[in-house]
């Protein structure tokens, strides 16, 4: 451990003033938001905060220079069909292995902006950059970025009448190994992802999300990141809708995903899932189409301590009792 | 007394060419009619028709005969003007030199095959026994031609049903029986089953003529299907060219005719893959007594005019019927569907459910589905879907589906849309990596699968979903 940041006291990144020389293992944060000095008018700020690695448990040490996976800068986008400006400048950087969050209202742009990400044909960027390993994201199809090792699952994933999830998984994985995998293979390739979600073989001769609970949908999701393996996951509110046993279930799942080169930005209203994932990540909260805060935390409970005192709007949320329900379970 | 029609000397059959053409004496205003309705062009076919056929018929299809002759007098060839036709263009069966199909046998030299072990062949209307195996039919029960069928209350009964009118029928409705050869003859006694071995009806058209040369051979296959008090048919029936008739012209008007006794279930998949140049009309006809089930599944993918009429009529309380169908238009193809369920008694369900791909700027699918929920038809749970899907530009559809409510306390639904593919699912595949082309082949075939599954015989509808497949590659 390279810096204890057990404080309660809110540790939001300052100004890009030049940092000082971090310790051996650890590195700096700083946001560009113009937003965030307004603020973090309370508290403490320091020149510069350094901490351990967030890399989820196993992460280990990191090299002195992080693999930056994802770099968004300055991204404004708007509704094709009306012009409506959703996303207004959000900048946002994901190192390999990091696991990020973002919380905000509703309708604050969330899920579109993860959606801008993936190449949803709803949208039009009309500003700002995207960067995901090296290449430039918004000239890529939607299918080359899911190539690319981006991945997202999506709020109220679309049902598929007609097509089996089997077929649904099959396609998807031929299409990524760019080779026609047979069902056998694939069938062998599949059932350990299976048990990791804890998804009964039945589902896969139903036709995809038809008919299925909400949180039978959001398994699905986790099962189709399973198969993908991607690099850099984004699910949004992958955590509502589902019941305390599948919360475990899909924590664990997505614990035996994590490996220190995969990454997770978590769009969620309740911190309980990235508790059960892990004790340290990066949360960011985005208002009205832009990431107006930036937090890092090595505890969750400590960083929705901080955010609540700094985010009223986020009380209600942070307060919920499934959180203390949760809260119990986990310590 | 239906069945005294039955006896030939009661009517006579009706000759076209003879100089006093209406010997038959009851119907009084017919020679009127005939002399303000008939059409020339209706009367020539009927006159080929009836020259092709053997004079020394058996007695029950020469009563068929007349009283489809009589009844065609009243009816012209369809134009546009007429409600049925409004959207489906008869005029190159009308612009063509239609011949009845040789009478000669039926060549023998070609080779059917089933999954079941019931195979049935009709070839250019004539049921064709040495290319047919029927090894598990249940005792009692008949599958074969009418003029085989031997006296008794079978036959009895099977004349009956023959004989009851049927109001609704139409022009070719009527030229199919006057035209037909033999009847097939499908009858099921009370409490027998023919379920597991399905009953397969191929009805095969090999006779036919190149495209531009004007001449169009008709065939008019008739099936009767009688399913008494409790028993259970499963039947498939596949109309299709056969041999050299591949990609040529020719004309199946096919005509079935169904009654299912109290309790009864009949489970019908008719698959239509005729060449791309046949006309093919087809006509459904089945009436249903109480707590009787009746399901047709259809699938339309060949012919160049392909229109299939349904008539559904209830005659008891507590019916179950489900219609669906899946139709494919592509280039210069036109399908149409007209179906017509009654509802007279309380308590029936039905459901219909009508899919349609237009994938060709030449495609053109029609659809006319008429639900009529009766006075008494209290309770009666009724619902009507159609979906339609244009892949191309200026492809056409014409949609009709329609409920008439009568009844009061009755729960029915009905919609109906036309749409390219769903922008959310494309990108949904998108979104794991599969490429757009692939991914529309994926919805389009899903599309299509969604009634192909409901097909009754597994052969068959793995049969059906590679041709399928093997369509949506061609395109
Ligand atoms: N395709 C669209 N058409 C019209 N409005 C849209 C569209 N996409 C997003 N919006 C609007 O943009 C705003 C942001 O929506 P978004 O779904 O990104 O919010 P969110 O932060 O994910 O909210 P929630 O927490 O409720 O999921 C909302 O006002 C929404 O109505
Ligand atoms: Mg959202």
């Amino acid at each position: 451990m390279a810096l204890p940041l057990s404080s309660p006291a809110p540790c939001f990144a300052p100004s890009p003033s030049p940092p000082k020389t971090p310790p051996r293992n650890s590195f700096l944060i700083t946001i560009p938001t113009p937003h965030r000095r307004r603020r973090c008018r309370h508290g403490a700020v320091r020149a510069a905060v350094a901490v351990d690695s967030p890399s989820a448990e196993g992460g280990g040490l990191r090299a002195e220079t992080p693999n930056v996976f994802l770099e968004v800068k300055d991204l404004r986008a708007v509704i094709k069909d009306s012009d409506k400006e959703i996303l207004k400048g959000v900048n946002l950087t994901i190192n390999e292995g990091e696991i990020h969050t973002i919380m905000g209202r509703n309708g604050s742009g969330k899920s579109t902006f993860a959606k801008v990400l993936v190449g949803h044909p709803d949208y039009e960027v009309t500003k700002g950059s995207v960067v995901f390993k090296g290449e430039n994201l918004l000239d890529m199809d939607p299918e080359e970025r899911s190539h690319a090792g981006l991945f997202m699952s999506f709020q109220s994933p679309v049902e598929i009448p007609g097509v089996s999830n089997m077929d649904f998984l099959r396609m998807a994985y031929s299409a990524k190994k760019k080779t026609e995998i047979s069902p056998i293979e694939f069938f062998h390739y599949l059932l350990p992802k299976l048990e990791a979600v804890k998804m009964d073989t039945r589902f896969l001769d139903r036709n995809v999300n038809e008919g299925f609970s909400g949180g039978e949908k959001k398994r699905n999701e986790i099962l189709q990141l399973a198969v993908l393996e991607a690099d850099l996951a984004i699910l949004d509110e992958i955590d509502s809708g589902l019941d305390v046993d599948a919360l475990q279930d899909v924590a664990k799942a997505l614990v035996g995903l994590m490996t220190p080169k995969n990454s997770i930005l978590m769009i969620t209203h309740y911190p309980n899932l990235l508790d059960l994932i892990s004790k340290r990540c990066f949360v960011h909260i985005m208002e009205d189409g832009l990431i107006v805060s930036y937090y890092q935390e090595l505890h969750i409970k400590n960083c929705c301590r901080n955010l609540r005192s700094s985010f009223p709007v986020l009380k209600y949320e942070l307060q919920s009792p499934t959180l203390e329900h949760f809260r119990q379970g986990s310590s | 007394m239906a069945i005294s029609c039955f006896s030939s000397s009661l009517l006579p059959p009706l000759r076209f060419r003879s100089p006093n053409p209406n010997p038959n004496p009851k119907p009084k205003t017919l020679a009127p009619i005939r002399a303000s309705f008939s059409d020339p062009f209706v009367l020539s076919i009927a006159e080929k028709l009836e020259d092709s056929l053997p004079s020394s018929s058996h007695p029950s299809l020469q009563t068929l005969r007349s009283l489809s002759s009589q009844s065609l007098l009243s009816k012209p060839w369809p134009s546009r003007k007429d409600e049925p036709f409004r959207f489906t263009d008869t005029s190159f069966l009308k612009a063509a030199q239609i011949v009845p199909v040789s009478s000669s046998n039926p060549s023998a030299n070609h080779t059917f095959d089933s999954p079941s072990s019931n195979l049935l062949v009709v070839v250019d209307g004539h049921p064709v026994p040495s290319l047919s195996r029927l090894s598990s039919i249940p005792s009692g029960a008949f599958v074969g031609p009418l003029s085989t069928l031997p006296p008794g209350p079978a036959l009895d009964r099977v004349l009956a049903v023959a004989s009851s009118e049927f109001p609704d029928g139409d022009l070719f409705w009527d030229l199919n029986g006057l035209g037909t050869p033999d009847v097939v003859v499908v009858y099921v006694p009370e409490r027998a089953r023919i379920v597991d071995e399905p009953l397969h009806l191929v009805v095969c058209s090999a006779e036919g003529e190149d495209v531009g040369s004007g001449r169009l051979p008709v065939s008019n296959p008739r099936v009767l299907v009688v399913v008494e008090k409790g028993a259970e048919l499963t039947i498939l029936e596949e109309h299709l060219g056969i041999g050299e008739c591949e990609g040529r012209c020719y004309w199946a008007n096919s005509a079935m005719e169904i009654l299912i006794g109290e309790g009864g279930k009949v489970k019908h998949s008719y698959v239509q893959r005729q060449s791309s140049n046949a006309a093919h009309i087809k006509w459904t006809f089945a009436r249903q007594e109480a707590a009787s089930t009746y399901e047709i599944v259809e699938v339309s993918i060949g012919g160049r005019l392909s229109r299939h009429n349904i008539h559904i009529q209830q005659l008891g309380p507590d019916t179950v019927t489900e219609m669906s169908a899946f139709h494919i238009s592509q280039s210069n193809q036109i399908q149409d569907l007209h179906s017509k369920l009654v509802l007279d008694y309380p308590r029936g369900y039905s459901r219909q459910l009508h899919k349609c791909i237009v994938s060709d700027s030449s495609g053109h699918a029609v659809f006319d589905g008429n639900i009529k929920v009766n006075r008494y038809a209290q309770q009666t749970d009724a619902g009507q879907l159609t979906r339609t899907l244009l892949l191309a530009p200026r492809a056409t559809a014409n949609l009709k589906p329609n409920l008439q409510i009568i009844a009061d306390d009755v729960k029915c639904s009905h919609g109906a849309a036309i749409s390219d593919l769903e922008e959310d699912q494309l990108f949904y595949f998108q979104t794991r990596g599969i490429d757009l082309q692939t991914a529309r082949e994926a919805l389009v075939f899903a599309f299509g699968k969604d009634v192909i599954t409901r097909i009754h015989y597994a052969p068959l509808r793995e049969t059906l979903n590679s041709r399928f497949k093997e369509l949506l590659a061609a395109k």
